[in-house]
């Protein structure tokens, strides 16, 4: 318990002690002074100047003794204080000016002390005071200066307001930081008449720059038109002159290609003319020789022909006339030799008859016998069935009966030998139908 | 103060009331400048040294490379 006692009394000891030492010790800001009067607050003499009777701390803290001392913060911030005065220039031109001026209390401790005693109380009217203070301030400074030196020169500016203001703002333990004239209104005119001549030169400048440009613009337009011009038509005679290359060239393609076509078709023809020749001229030709070959053979051969025949006529009539003659002659010699064979045959057969006469008869007979059968025969001829019984043998018997009908020709035939015998004529049996024939010629052989 | 370098920020001369840039402080603050010499003339840019210090911002500088 006791424990936990002296804990929370060391605690609240502790806390104690912070909060007096929280209402004994302040601290100045970098952006304030602390400026503390009262018991002991005297600063100590600063190069033989008096004390000022109280104390200023800056930047650092210090302890205030509650009830016998006051603290009190002076801010140094930099403040603005805005301007408007209606003022006349050197030239005594009447211009509205607005301007801002930034100012601070100084950071020396004069500064200070002079705006402690002046604006402690007072500070958010500081403002106030300064924008009055310096309204006159920045008539007297526009009043030295003239309308260009406002608008231009910063330096003159800033100098005259060091001038005018210095001494005062001192006194009042501030610094000008800064002095801007924000806007001039200018109702006569003034600055923009200013501005006139000049603008003018310029926008003369700049009309006779546009023109000049223009102009040149434009002669260098046409300048390069007309080198286009110049580049088109070279570009065209170009063009024209390669086109009529170009169809030079392409007419000597034709030619050549033509010439070609030409030559081809000359070669065609050429070939067309062989192949004919050769299909037709030279068939034609060889029928045409052939047929002349021919002709001419025929000729020859109808001469030959002729001359053949006529030799042969001739030699048909020397033949003939040659046969004629042997023919004459062999005739002549057969017949001189038939006379003499039959000279000698009548003599033979008169010999033979008269020594065997039946010899004769049968030879005769059978000289004739084929056709002394035929006429045998022929009495079958006339048949127009016949039924031949006992096969084979048959017709044997009937053909023996048939010859021996022949045999009676026999008979006939010495009739007759006996009948010629007396007119010394020979006779041959050769009759039809067993017929006797009135005269029998006698075969005598043929020269041919 | 006393023997500081600055840079001219405001024309330093004549009848005008000129500026100089000094160190100070940890910082760089701005007082107003008169020559020492009343005929010197100051161009910005120059480097002066401060030669007289009347707090509460004003120096009196006088050139600080010999011309």
């Amino acid at each position: 318990m006791p424990v936990i006692a002296v804990a929370i009394g060391v605690v609240v000891a502790i806390i104690v002690l912070i909060v007096l030492f929280k209402m004994v010790w302040r601290v100045a800001e970098p952006n304030e002074a602390l400026i503390i009067s009262g018991l002991g607050a005297k600063s100590k003499p600063i190069d033989g100047v008096d004390s000022l009777g109280f104390k200023i701390i800056t930047g650092k803290g210090t302890s205030v003794l509650p009830g016998f001392q006051t603290a009190r913060r002076l801010r140094l911030d930099s403040r603005a204080a805005n301007l408007e005065v209606n003022c006349v220039t050197q030239q005594g031109i009447p211009v509205k000016v607005r301007g801002v001026v930034i100012y601070k209390v100084g950071d020396d401790f004069v500064s200070i002390a002079n705006a402690a005693r002046r604006f402690l109380e007072q500070q958010n009217s500081m403002d106030g005071a300064i924008h009055e203070l310096f309204t006159g301030h920045l008539r007297s400074i526009i009043g030295n200066l003239t309308v260009e030196d406002l608008i231009l020169n910063r330096e003159r500016l800033t100098s005259e307001t060091r001038g005018s203001a210095a001494d005062e703002m001192s006194k009042l333990g501030l610094v000008v930081d800064s002095l801007q004239i924000q806007e001039i209104d200018d109702e006569t005119g003034y600055i923009t008449n200013l501005g006139r001549p000049h603008a003018a030169r310029v926008a003369a400048a700049a009309r006779i720059a546009e023109a000049e440009r223009n102009q040149e613009a434009t002669e260098r337009e046409q300048e390069t038109e007309r080198q286009n011009a110049a580049v088109i038509r070279d570009t065209e005679m170009k063009k024209a002159e390669y086109e009529g290359q170009v169809q030079q060239a392409a007419q000597q393609a034709r030619q050549e290609v033509i010439l070609k076509e030409t030559r081809n078709a000359e070669l065609e023809a050429e070939r067309t003319e062989k192949r004919l020749e050769s299909e037709i001229r030279k068939p034609a030709d060889a029928r045409a020789y052939e047929q002349v070959k021919l002709a001419e053979a025929e000729r020859e051969e109808r001469i030959s022909y002729a001359q053949a025949a006529a030799t042969e006529v001739q030699l048909k009539a020397q033949r003939e006339s040659e046969a004629i003659r042997l023919i004459g002659e062999a005739e002549a010699d057969a017949t001189r030799r038939r006379g003499l064979a039959e000279a000698e045959a009548i003599k033979a057969r008169a010999e033979a008859l008269a020594e065997n006469t039946d010899a004769v008869i049968a030879q005769q007979l059978a000289e004739q016998w084929p056709q002394i059968v035929e006429a045998g025969a022929g009495v079958f001829g006339n048949v127009d069935n016949m039924v031949v019984l006992n096969g084979a043998q048959g017709v044997e018997d009937m053909l023996a009966k048939a010859l021996t009908l022949g045999g009676t020709g026999l008979g006939v035939a010495r009739q007759l030998l006996a009948g010629m015998n007396t007119q010394s004529a020979p006779a041959g049996a050769n009759g039809h139908n067993g017929a006797p024939a009135a005269t029998v010629p006698v075969e005598i052989p043929k020269e041919d | 103060m006393i023997g500081k370098e600055g840079r001219v920020t405001g024309r330093i001369g004549p009848g005008l009331v000129g500026e100089v840039m000094i160190a100070v402080r940890g910082g760089a603050e701005a007082f107003y400048a008169h020559p020492v010499d009343p005929r010197d003339e100051i161009g910005v840019g120059s480097i002066v040294v401060v030669v007289e210090y009347h707090p509460p911002r004003t120096v009196y500088v006088a050139p600080a490379l010999a011309r």
